[in-house]
């Protein structure tokens, strides 16, 4: 009996000793963390080796001269499951390209504190739940693109102090509520809103709330 | 053969002895004599043990036999550890007399036959560690003598007999370590007299049969590693001889029941690796015997109540990977102590530094990682005076580290990593000649590495990354005989490295990477002779390198990049086992050595931004491996040779940025891998070779900036996974191929400064991934610009300038509302610019024929006078009109807003009665519904812009204004409402 309890003891006492510190890198371990919640039927992420000094040769990953992420582009690269609040950690991020796959479930409100995106494009795709009212602090957003997913709740009312926004589309979701009109949302048409059932007319401020019928 | 000999000759004593057996009758031990004889014919012997079988000794004297004490029966065969092979020979079952048969730790092989249940008088039967293969024969619950059973260790498969039950002298069951399945018989409970039971590393399933605490002299019962799932039985807790309980790697579910309390005699229990929840029962404290304790990796919560004032046998707890809560009890240890090995990591433990513990004075392994600890590090630490591991790795730790830690003399590994420990490096830690391992990175600690340091002669693993240390590396490092790693990256450390680096000449990992260190690497680099890897990326090294790196033959990894080495790279290729050279960003200089080509695993070659010039060597197609191949940015002349083209792996091809001349090579299409190939800024000439075609794994193409003739391949459009193309500033010439619409990835796409001609197909439209860029500018593209490109929304930057393309300027372009920059100068366009484009600066349009509307001058002024302004009696009109219904809005105000709130809410509900689809797609479906129906219809899709310019005033009034209010948007629908 005796030896058998040295190997499960030891083991448990093992295992750190024999993995050394691999160096760190955030973006990359962000990157390698949002991996490991896809899947990936057809190997596009096969080239993402977490032991590189960072993620920059990686494919489908793009890097500024600092070696800062500057670009995630995996539309239309059959990837599914879910995203995390890891990808907070690419500080320098300024596209998120994950347009038309299978993700599902919530988008991580964390994308909030990115505040170097430019454009956010997670059309096509099945996330739910609702747009998160973070995505206020993404101050530099042109591009918002949101459609054909099946988000609920209404549209953020801090959105609007996206002063940047040029682009919004959350076509074909489940949202609802009221239509915003300040700041940006001057400027989107109506296609931006369409075939979403329970969302209603613009703004009327003070006659009908926001999220009415939510 | 010898073989065949020797069985020859078997077979004649066999015979020979079957005769004697008949010709002297009836003796018993002749008798067994003459089975054995044949039984040793049946035995493959290599060892010869059975030599001494032989009539001519006496039966009672043969190796492994023991006879009775009358010399009348044989009643022992002892044949352990014999090197036999062969199957079980069936004579055996003819030594009826036999009380013990060991055949253990041998290499037979076949099943173990039923007949064994005609061995009635048998013991002591060991036939463990064989190859023995099928099932356990139910015969042999016949053997109702057995005392012990001992058949693990084999193949053995299929269920365990029922009839073991039968076997009511059994003493001790082993079982262990076979393949056998089905569940744990309960007629187990039967065996009134077993003390050892071992089910281990089988495959058993189901439960624990209650039945167990039957087996009232039971002291060993150990069952792990196999599928037993349910609850355990609490009827466990009747086994008061139980000494040792191991149960671990099952699936067994349910809470740790109390009544295990009753196992007044437990030593050892080992629940480890199960689905067991809830608490761990306080009552454990009564099993005042337990030395050691592994409840890790369950699913076991709430606080740790175990109390090793009562527990005072305890040598190992081991509670790791669990959801344990809390702190450790502020009583857990009072003085004489027994604990060893305390190993809490991967819990939700909180709270400060246990200081319970610190009187377990005999604690020798302490693991407390990966929790949630925090606060400082006790002074006292000290206290565990024969810690040998620290394991405090992953929590919240701040404050310094303790000068006491120099006391704790016996210390071998001190893990602190991952935590916010701060502050400097006691000079006390030299004090620790038994540490081996310090671990520290992670943290933000700050100061200088002491000198110290460096009289920890045992030292043999430092990792200080990720921290704030500054100051030089020690200058008597050297002292570190038996140090492997070194890792200080990602700190603020500045000098030169120390040569007495070079006699630690163990050294396999070196990284200095991310720092500010300086000068040029010492000479004495050449003892370290075990050196794998040396990152010393990202500092200001400089110099050349001293050429007795060329003696290093083991190193495998090297990154130099981003420093200012100088001279030749020669001396880095003495090792034939690189896998990895990254000397990007130096000023190294002389031409790529040949003898890269001996490291035939080299993945990752990287020689970017240096000063290398002559001809990249052909030797580099033997590397075979090669993945990465990165020589861009020097001075590198000549062809690429072909022999590259067996590179078949490579991913990454960057040659841009050269003095490459020739034509570019065909054979790239044969790298099937090639995602990335850069050949830019080079002297490249001739046409894109059309089998470029085939690297449908390509993601970013760059060929701009050559001397590229000829047309672009149609066998453009098999790039299908295509993001990136960039083929400006060459000689092509020709039509665009219409095949890049099957390019449906591209997000960037330039190919300006040619001579391309023929009109801009309409296939382009389809690229509607297209964002970063569409450049089609410099070219002599002709016709007209097709309406398609308005379905380009993401597109951001469109520059069609200085072509020369004609016709009206197709309105669909206003739909691109992702445009950041706009260049559609020196063309021979007309017509109105969409509204969208007012933002745009008039030098986005100028050098066109007749283009009109803001930013440019208005339409109707290049139009003529006719429509442009209104008569006086139209203003008069509408300023009534104005005037009017304003009155009138503040009456029906609330009735006009709610009806046209429900209006837009009809319109919503019909637009997705629709149903189904791609947005994008209705989108733009709806788009182009709205240009073949003409403004109006476009007007009414943007609902508060439905009144701008059209209807009431002309052009110069602007939808910025209107669209801030909201009483306009109400006026236009009492309008429209017929008010």
């Amino acid at each position: 009996m005796a030896p058998l309890a040295v190997i499960s003891l030891s083991l448990c006492f093992l295992l750190p000793l024999l993995s050394p510190a691999i160096s760190t890198n955030s973006e990359g371990n962000a990157l390698h963390a949002l991996r490991r919640r896809l899947s990936d039927p057809t190997n596009v992420l096969q080239s993402w080796d977490p032991t590189l000094v960072n993620p920059c040769t990686w494919f489908h990953v793009t890097c500024d001269s600092h070696n800062h992420v500057i670009r995630l582009d995996l539309g239309n690269s059959n990837i599914s499951g879910t995203l995390g609040p890891e990808l907070a950690q690419l500080q320098h991020l300024q596209y998120l390209e994950l347009y038309k796959n299978d993700i599902s479930g919530e988008i991580p409100k964390e994308l909030g504190n990115l505040k170097n995106l430019v454009g956010l494009d997670l059309y096509g795709n099945r996330f739910e739940g609702e747009i998160p009212k973070s995505f206020s602090g993404l101050k530099s957003l042109r591009f918002l693109r949101l459609n054909n997913n099946n988000l609920t709740g209404s549209i953020p009312r801090e959105l609007t102090s996206l002063s940047n926004l040029k682009v919004f589309d959350v076509s074909n979701n489940d949202l609802c509520g009221t239509i915003p009109v300040d700041g940006p949302f001057g400027m989107f048409s109506m296609p931006s809103y369409a075939n979403n059932m329970r969302l209603n007319g613009p703004e009327l401020k003070g006659l009908v709330p926001y999220n009415f019928g939510c | 053969m010898d073989s065949t000999q020797i069985s020859r000759f078997s077979l004649f004593i066999t015979f020979f002895s079957c005769i004697l057996a008949f010709s002297f009758g009836d003796n018993s031990s002749s008798t067994d004599a003459h089975w054995l004889l044949r039984i040793k014919s049946k035995l493959v012997d290599p060892a010869g043990v059975l030599e001494s079988w032989s009539l001519r000794a006496h039966i009672c004297s043969w190796n492994g036999l023991t006879c009775s004490h009358d010399e009348a029966f044989v009643i022992a065969l002892n044949l352990s550890a014999s090197t036999l092979s062969g199957s079980i020979p069936t004579e055996l079952w003819n030594l009826v007399s036999l009380q013990t048969l060991d055949l253990s730790l041998n290499l037979i092989t076949g099943s173990i036959p039923p007949e064994i249940g005609r061995l009635r008088n048998l013991r002591t039967l060991l036939l463990f560690a064989n190859n023995l293969s099928g099932k356990v024969p139910t015969e042999i619950g016949l053997l109702k003598k057995l005392q012990v059973l001992r058949i693990g260790d084999n193949m053995l498969a299929a269920q365990i007999p029922r009839s073991i039950g039968n076997l009511t002298e059994l003493r001790v069951l082993g079982l262990a370590y076979s393949q056998l399945n089905g569940s744990i018989p309960a007629e187990i409970g039967n065996l009134k007299n077993l003390v050892f039971l071992d089910l281990q590393h089988n495959s058993l399933s189901g439960f624990i049969p209650a039945e167990i605490h039957n087996c009232e002299e039971l002291q060993n019962f150990a069952a792990s590693n196999n599928m037993l799932d349910g609850e355990i039985p609490a009827s466990i807790g009747k086994l008061k001889s139980l000494q040792i309980l191991n149960l671990a790697n099952n699936s067994l579910s349910g809470s740790i029941p109390p009544e295990i309390s009753g196992l007044s005699n437990l030593q050892y229990l080992n629940l480890l690796g199960n689905r067991l929840n809830g608490e761990i029962p306080w009552e454990l404290n009564h099993l005042v015997q337990l030395q050691k304790l592994d409840l890790s990796s369950n699913n076991l919560s709430g606080t740790i109540n175990l109390l090793n004032i009562h527990l005072q046998n305890l040598q190992v707890v081991v509670f790791s990977n669990n959801a344990l809560t809390g702190s450790i009890p502020s009583n857990f240890c009072l003085k004489n102590s027994n604990l060893q090995q305390l190993f809490l990591s991967q819990n939700k433990l909180s709270g400060g530094f246990p200081l319970g513990l610190l009187n377990c004075s005999s604690l020798q392994q302490l693991d407390l990682s990966n929790n949630n600890l925090e606060g400082e590090l006790p002074p006292t630490i000290d206290k565990l005076e024969n810690l040998t591991d620290l394991l405090l790795n992953n929590n919240s730790f701040n404050g310094s580290l303790p000068p006491e830690i120099g006391n704790m003399s016996n210390l071998e590994n001190l893990y602190l990593f991952d935590n916010m420990i701060t502050g400097s490096i006691p000079v006390e830690i030299g004090k620790l000649q038994s540490l081996s391992t310090i671990y520290l990175y992670d943290n933000q600690m700050s100061g200088s590495i002491p000198m110290e340091l460096t009289n920890c002669a045992s030292l043999t693993a430092i990792d200080f990354f990720g921290n704030h240390f500054s100051g030089s590396i020690p200058e008597t490092i050297g002292k570190l005989k038996d140090l492997v790693l070194l890792q200080l990256r990602q700190n603020d450390l500045s000098g030169p490295i120390p040569p007495s680096l070079g006699y630690c000449k163990k050294l396999q990992q070196l990284a200095l990477a991310d720092n500010k260190l300086s000068g040029s690497l010492p000479a004495t680099f050449r003892f370290l002779s075990q050196l794998s890897t040396i990152t010393l990326y990202n500092n200001s090294f400089e110099g050349p390198l001293p050429d007795s790196l060329y003696s290093l033959r083991n190193l495998k990894i090297i990154n130099f990049s981003h420093n200012k080495f100088s001279g030749t790279i020669l001396s880095l290729t003495g090792s034939n086992s690189l896998t990895a050279l990254d000397l990007t960003n130096n000023s190294f200089s002389g031409s790529i050595p040949s003898r890269l080509a001996i490291s035939t695993n080299l993945g990752r070659l990287r020689l970017a931004n240096n000063l290398l010039n002559g001809s990249i060597p052909s030797e580099l197609g033997r590397l075979k491996e090669l993945i990465f191949l990165d020589l861009s940015f020097n001075n590198l002349t000549g062809e690429v040779p072909s022999q590259l083209s067996t590179c078949q792996k490579l991913q990454h091809l960057l040659l841009n940025d050269n003095h490459f001349t020739g034509k570019m090579p065909s054979w790239l299409g044969s790298l099937q891998d090639l995602g990335e190939l850069h050949l830019s800024s080079n002297n490249f000439q001739g046409q894109v070779p059309a089998e470029l075609g085939n690297c449908s794994r390509l993601l970013k193409l760059s060929l701009h900036t050559n001397n590229l003739s000829g047309q672009i391949p149609r066998e453009i459009g098999q790039l299908t996974s295509l993001n990136v193309l960039n083929l400006q500033r060459n000689n092509l010439s020709g039509f665009i191929p219409p095949t890049i619409q099957q390019c449906k990835k591209l997000y960037e796409l330039r190919l300006s400064e040619n001579w391309l001609s023929g009109p801009i197909p309409s296939e382009i439209g389809k690229l509607t991934e297209l964002q970063v860029i569409l450049d089609l500018s410099r070219n002599l593209l002709s016709g007209e610009i097709p309406s398609s490109l308005g379905n380009l929304l993401k597109l951001e930057r469109l520059n069609l300038s200085f072509n020369r393309l004609g016709g009206e300027l197709p309105s669909s372009l206003g739909q691109l509302t992702s445009l950041v920059t706009l260049n559609l100068s020196n063309n021979h366009l007309r017509g109105q610019l969409p509204s969208t484009f007012s933002g745009f600066p008039p030098t986005s349009f100028s050098g066109n024929d007749k283009l009109c509307g803001p930013p440019l001058t208005s339409c109707m002024d290049s139009a003529g006078h006719e429509n442009n302004i209104l008569s006086s009696t139209a203003v008069v009109c509408i300023i009534v009109a104005i005037v009017f219904t304003s009155t009138v809005i503040c009456l029906v105000m609330i009735y006009i807003m709610l009806r046209m709130w429900c209006n837009m809410r009809k319109v919503l509900i019909s637009n997705s009665s629709e149903g189904g689809g791609n947005g994008i797609e209705q989108i733009k479906r709806e788009d182009q519904e709205r240009w073949m129906y003409g403004d109006e219809k476009k007007r009414k899709g943007e609902y508060w812009r439905v009144m701008s310019s059209m209807a009431l005033v002309p052009s110069q009034n602007h939808d910025d204004h209107i669209s801030s209010s909201c009483i306009f948007q109400v006026k236009m629908d009492t309008k429209k409402l017929g008010i």
